[in-house]
């Protein structure tokens, strides 16, 4: 049972940083991304990528985290024209039309199959390899709050939020919301296919239903109930969901209840979650400090 | 102080999920992972009867190791990632020395290749795919690969007269193997293949897939589906007008057989693997007076013989270690296992040597084998 | 060639109830609407139930359609005006989250697996060289009436005219003492029952499951969106855009450009047609093919 424990806060930890990544984008900036997960994708696929080719495996990396750039930028230049709603849809098309391609582009993606294969991180470490691994999501998850606590404490971040209170004034004043825009989805962009690319390091497995929006939703039912904009909220939202989404199974084996029952448990609990959340406490577990004690 | 609340109402929740133990064991478990929902669910069902049949045989035969055997059966929910997921609650929470599954050569081979980094014996059940091979050192196949099986429907397609097809095959590991394959038997045997439609699985009409073989004017139309697929692919050719007078050949036809309703499958033939072998005869019977119907694909045979190897494996390994496992595992394939579907003996590879097939055609709702 | 019209034009009718549902509805309500196209869902199962329980089909998806109508007033009222105060954005996500649960309940009442109205299946007739089923032809004439109905009341009834007041602007249309919050919710249960309508004839063609609303959401905005969100029969312009991209994609042998006699783009690359068109409309053309209601996109 122990080391069911360690896979699913391993899993937490890199939901996690998923969070942070949508957080910085739609809880700070307010950019309501839907097709986050096409940007994990291309973390996913460039782990991928280096294990067809034959590379190095830390070679996806950096071939993930350019192909989500790439991605980035193209979401945030559709965000210049478009108002959130609109481009929450957009953003969703895209990252639909992708998961479409790559399901039936076998030659260069494995198609529906995926790819397997990829070599565990830290497997010559067993029997302890999953705590191994374990300890390095937790590294990443707190170096990658520390950065991004640094960014929205900076100047910077005052004018992502400023672009999300007031655009207008901010734009009176002066600032290039295009370049604020572009800069939070490159940022966020490579946050998040770091996580694809550990993932995939994990699972050994890189698949197109790994991108399906549901994904998304439940990356945002993180964020919203976690405490929009307040990123020890989001990090603390991504383990209540994924221990929650993790220990329905349990559930179901302790009701005797029929295999349906996870799948819609899920559903419930995502759904519902953000729903009721969305009525009653719209600010989350953890609401966003305002104000402060440095005077921001 | 509302959120040192939330901190020890989360600490105590984690707390107590990592005290919950599962009870000690009496039994010696297994893991199994069964399509119990999606499209396969029906062959799921077939499998887990053939699983419970041979539990109960093994058990009445004294067990495994003086215990009773016990099989974990997980759904993969028909899909690569729940199948991943299911094998990794086998192997890190209940510990199960081996693995049996799943059935669709897709989901089988990320399974099985998540199982041989774990070093964990694997036990594919079900899945044809020449890709099966290449799993790895500590996976191995109870089921013979379908390098063989598309010569055999290619012949039996050119046997009937129609020369030229058209191919439509599922975009997985499965599909894209039936469809290389019986292409290049095909080919080599005389036939053209017009064209061939890959269709994704889970859409909620194939319509267009079928108008795309349509406009290939083949002698006969080849495909092959998982059940409920094939039985909305069958109703949609049906009321597309595409069975009038143009035969349908299904690959590996028991996958989709029962979830079609009869009269969208009129004139349909096909070959799948053979039910059963020589001595399948009890366990023919015993399917039937325990479940009041006769085998629902041809599959569940072949997960009982999973189930009958793998407790002959942990019988003579003598114990649950892995390694030892693995060594029971390569010296009964030399030696060969007596199964429902007939004797089982493993190749250099680790995959069944002989594999019987039959030829199909439907009568009304069933099945019948001919020559 | 008639067979690849008639193909599209059958396509078009899957999105078009659902989409002019959706226009009609976002004048109003001034948000997307994402949990619209479940509604379509329910109303397909809940017909189908009441048809097997032994109703007539005519009758199994008036009173689906009513229902539906209803279910989405009463969600209306009790979620999506209370968000609506905080900003569209979050109704949106919130309809988002509302999908989602809907989802849950159909797998726990009906489960996973597709279901099939209890119909007469019959092979299809050939008309001029293409092949229709009657279902197709049911389906066509009900859309038509169902829309030509609403257009009806759209344009030659008071309350027609009630509703473009409040479409074009709200609060001018209060000034003048319409009772925005009750022309709204009318207009939400009109849309409801053409949503429900939308699912049934789709679900009769075919099969309903809980993938059926997932799988329409995009296509249905994309035809939306093209036709001008808020006006409502531009909506069916739209679907008729989606609907032979979508076709032309499938159906074109692209054969000799890669070298062989016959190829086909798989068909599930058709979804990708009316994303692609969308993300387009939205990048160069926001407001849609014709004038449309809504001032900002």
């Amino acid at each position: 049972m122990f080391d069911f424990f360690i896979h699913v806060a391993s899993i937490a930890c890199l939901y996690g940083v998923l969070a942070l990544s949508l957080n910085l984008q739609a809880g700070f900036t307010g950019l309501v991304n839907f097709g986050l997960i096409a940007l994990f994708g291309c973390g996913t696929y460039g782990a991928a990528l280096a294990s067809g080719m034959g590379w190095h495996p830390l070679l996806g990396l950096p071939a993930g985290i350019a192909m989500a750039a790439l991605l980035g930028l193209f979401y945030a230049r559709l965000g210049r024209k478009l108002s959130s709603d609109y481009w929450g849809i957009a953003t969703l098309s895209i990252a639909e039309i992708i998961r479409i391609s790559i399901t039936n582009e076998q030659a260069l993606t494995g198609g529906a199959q995926g790819i397997s294969g990829l070599p565990l991180l830290f497997a010559g470490l067993k029997p302890y390899d999953g705590m191994a691994r374990l300890a390095l999501y937790v590294v990443v998850l707190a170096l990658v709050w520390l950065f991004c606590q640094r960014l929205v404490k900076s100047a910077f971040g005052l004018s992502m939020k400023l672009m999300r209170e007031e655009p207008q004034l901010a734009r009176s004043l002066g600032y290039d919301l295009d370049r604020i825009r572009r800069v939070v989805m490159l940022v966020s962009s490579a946050i998040a296919a770091f996580a694809g690319f550990l993932y995939a390091h994990y699972l050994t497995f890189v698949g197109p239903d790994q991108l399906v929006s549901p994904e998304t939703f439940l990356i945002w039912s993180m964020v919203i109930i976690g405490g929009v904009a307040n990123n020890r909220g989001v990090i603390a939202g991504a383990f209540l969901m994924q221990f929650a989404m993790a220990y329905v199974p349990f559930i179901k084996d302790a009701l005797e209840l029929p295999t349906d029952f996870v799948a819609a448990a899920r559903l419930i609990i995502v759904g519902g979650g953000l729903l009721a959340f969305l009525l009653w406490r719209p600010k989350g577990l953890f609401p966003e400090k305002v104000g402060g004690s440095n005077g921001r | 102080m509302k959120t040192t609340a939330l901190a020890a109402a989360f600490a105590a929740l984690f707390g107590g999920l990592v005290g919950v133990t599962p009870a000690i064991a009496e039994d010696i478990t297994i893991g199994a992972v069964i399509p119990l929902s999606g499209a396969s669910a029906t062959t799921g069902k077939d499998q887990s009867r053939g699983i419970e049949l041979a539990v109960k045989q093994v058990n009445a035969n004294g067990g495994v190791l003086g215990k009773q055997l016990k099989v974990i059966v997980e759904d993969s929910g028909g899909k690569p990632q729940t199948a991943i997921d299911a094998a990794k609650k086998l192997v890190s929470v209940d510990k199960v020395p081996i693995v049996i599954g799943e059935y669709s050569s897709g989901n089988t081979i990320p399974l099985g290749q998540y199982l041989v980094q774990e070093g964990m014996p694997h036990i594919n059940p079900a899945s044809t795919s020449g890709l099966v091979r290449d799993i790895g050192a500590t996976s191995y196949s109870v089921v013979g690969l379908d390098n063989v099986s598309t010569e055999f429907a290619a012949q039996d397609v050119l046997d009937h007269g129609w020369k030229k097809v058209a191919v439509l095959a599922m975009n997985n590991a499965f599909g894209q193997g039936v469809a290389e394959e019986f292409k290049k038997h095909f080919t080599a045997k005389g036939g053209e293949v017009a064209t061939t439609v890959m269709y994704t699985i889970g859409q909620s009409t194939y319509r267009r897939e079928l108008q795309q073989v349509e406009a290939a004017e083949p002698d006969a139309y080849v495909f092959t589906a998982y059940g409920t697929e094939g039985a909305l692919i069958m109703q949609e050719a049906f009321e597309l007008g595409m069975q009038e007078g143009k035969p349908w050949y299904s690959i590996l036809i028991t996958m989709m057989n029962k979830d079609t309703p009869a009269e969208f499958k009129k004139g349909l033939i096909g070959m799948d693997v053979g039910y059963i072998g020589e001595g399948g005869d009890t366990y023919k019977t015993e399917y039937e007076t325990a479940y009041g119907e006769t085998f629902l694909s041809a599959y569940g045979g072949y997960a009982h013989d999973a189930v009958l190897f793998s407790a002959a494996a942990l019988n003579k390994a003598g114990s649950t270690d892995k390694a030892a496992v693995l060594k029971a595992i390569e010296d009964l394939g030399k030696e060969g296992v007596k199964g429902a579907t007939g004797d089982i003996t493993l190749d250099a590879d680790g995959q069944r040597t002989h594999q019987p097939y039959l030829k199909f055609k439907v009568e009304g709702e069933k099945l019948v084998a001919y020559e | 060639m008639f067979q690849f019209i008639f193909d599209a034009l059958i396509r078009s009718v899957d999105l078009a109830l659902i989409a002019v549902a959706l226009s009609a509805v976002y004048s109003l309500i001034k948000f997307p609407n994402v949990a619209l196209v479940q509604y379509a869902v329910v109303g397909a199962f809940v017909a189908m139930s009441l048809h097997t329980a032994g109703l007539p089909l005519l009758l199994a998806g008036l009173l689906s359609a009513f229902f539906v109508g209803l279910l989405a007033v009463v969600f209306n009222i009790l979620v999506f005006e209370r968000l609506l105060k905080v900003d569209s954005a979050i109704a949106l996500i919130g309809s988002l989250a509302l999908s989602m649960i809907l989802s849950a309940v159909f797998l726990l009442t009906y489960g996973p697996t597709a279901y099939r109205f209890k119909l007469e299946v019959t092979p299809a007739m050939r008309v001029l060289g293409a092949r229709i089923t009657d279902h197709q032809i049911t389906t066509l004439i009900v859309t038509a009436i169902s829309l030509g109905l609403f257009a009806l009341i759209l344009f030659r009834t008071s309350l027609g005219r009630e509703m473009r007041a409040t479409a074009t602007n709200g609060v001018l249309a209060a000034a003048t003492g319409i009772d925005t919050r009750r022309v709204t919710n009318v207009v939400v249960f009109l849309s409801g029952m053409l949503a429900a309508l939308g699912g049934i004839t789709l679900a009769m063609r075919g099969s309903v499951s809980i993938d059926l609303g997932t799988n329409m959401l995009l296509p249905v905005f994309a035809a939306a969106i093209l036709g001008g969100l808020g006006n409502a029969l531009g909506a069916v312009v739209g679907a008729i855009v989606i609907a032979a991209a979508e076709t032309v994609v499938t159906n074109t042998n692209v054969g000799p450009l890669v070298g062989e006699d016959l190829y086909f783009l798989p068909a599930s690359y058709a979804p990708v047609a009316s994303f692609a068109i969308l993300v387009i409309f939205l990048l160069f053309r926001p407001r849609g093919l014709f004038v449309s209601e809504v001032s900002r996109v």
